[in-house]
């Protein structure tokens, strides 16, 4: 009878005492190379995650638009801080020509005429 | 089995965190165990274009159940019970719906004695003809793995590929020790019985 014809052999020993030990072995290296992905680098789940738990919780979870990334987004705030600034910069540099030296105001005191109410 | 947490006190403090839906937490949680995960998932499945939607749904389903974890077992071992029972769910989706065909390399095989293989894969040769030789035959061997049962193939994944102890095996299946053994020893001699026809060599 075989190993695998002899149930209570399996269920009381060990099943790498089952098979020849030689078999085993030259079995568990193919398995390994069959099954073992380690040429292939595990893709980026946590933005699928975070998409799907989002879609599913009506926004509950995720919501913000920014926890989808890993880390903070420091690039885009910063490059969002100097476009505001490269663009003020040059409204300031456009407009303030144009708007010419300031206009002297006289203030001269007007005379007062009092009316006074007829009874 | 896992690498992080690292003690129990920091594992119960961070499930609490997880608990709570601390999105931060949950992101270390995918970022720490999403490569194993993966890595089990594309086993479980032998199909690697479903596996990257299978981990994200492994991690979707610990989220929405992560109340339900009471710390009887490690949470690595959780996960793996999670991504265990849900890639047998979707084996049997796939099974009812006939779409379990797997990728081209397993087409034309040259037929080949099992002990000439001598544990021969593709990452191991140098020559084009012994690379070719090695594909085939792994690609021969996870046709027939996939064809093997959905509790026989994860005892043999877990034991024979993720190097796991009969007990975590026993934590992750839930099934009894005696049970685990039985189904890796069936397993590993129906997956050698397959290779072997698969071959052309008739057994012993």
């Amino acid at each position: 009878m075989t190993d695998s014809q002899n149930p209570n052999r399996e269920r009381n020993s060990s099943p790498d005492s089952e098979i020849d030990a030689a078999e085993a072995a030259r079995l568990r290296k193919l398995l390994l190379g069959a099954l073992d992905p380690t040429e292939e680098q595990a893709p980026d789940v946590l933005r699928g995650v975070q998409r799907k738990l989002r879609e599913r919780s009506g926004g509950k979870f995720y919501a913000d638009g920014w926890t989808t990334t890993r880390f903070a987004p420091i690039s885009t705030y910063l490059v969002t801080s100097l476009m505001m600034l490269t663009f003020m910069a040059f409204i300031y540099f456009v407009l303030h020509p144009l708007s010419g030296a300031p206009t002297t105001v006289r203030n001269v005191p007007v005379p007062v005429h009092v009316v006074v109410p007829r009874k | 089995m896992l690498a992080m947490p690292p003690d129990d006190s920091s594992e119960r403090r961070f499930v609490e965190r997880l608990q709570q839906h601390d999105e931060r937490a949950f992101n270390e949680l995918v970022e720490a165990y999403s490569p194993r995960v993966y890595r089990l998932v594309a086993r479980m499945l032998g199909r690697r274009a479903d596996a990257e939607d299978m981990a994200q749904e492994v991690f979707v389903q610990i989220f929405k159940s992560i109340g339900q974890f009471r710390g009887d077992a490690k949470l690595g071992t959780w996960i793996y019970r999670v991504a265990i029972n849900l890639c047998k769910n979707r084996s049997k989706y796939l099974s009812r719906r006939q779409d379990d065909k797997q990728d081209a390399l397993d087409a034309i095989v040259d037929h080949q004695p099992l002990h000439q293989a001598k544990g021969v894969t593709s990452g191991q040769v140098s020559r084009p003809d012994q690379m070719v030789e090695g594909m085939q035959i792994e690609a021969i061997m996870r046709r027939c793995i996939a064809e093997l049962d959905a509790d026989f193939r994860e005892a043999l994944i877990l034991r024979d590929v993720e190097s796991l102890s009969y007990e975590e095996i026993v934590e992750i299946t839930g099934v009894a020790e005696g049970t685990v053994k039985s189904r890796i020893h069936r397993a590993r001699a129906l997956l050698k019985q397959r290779v072997s026809e698969a071959l052309g060599e008739s057994l012993p």
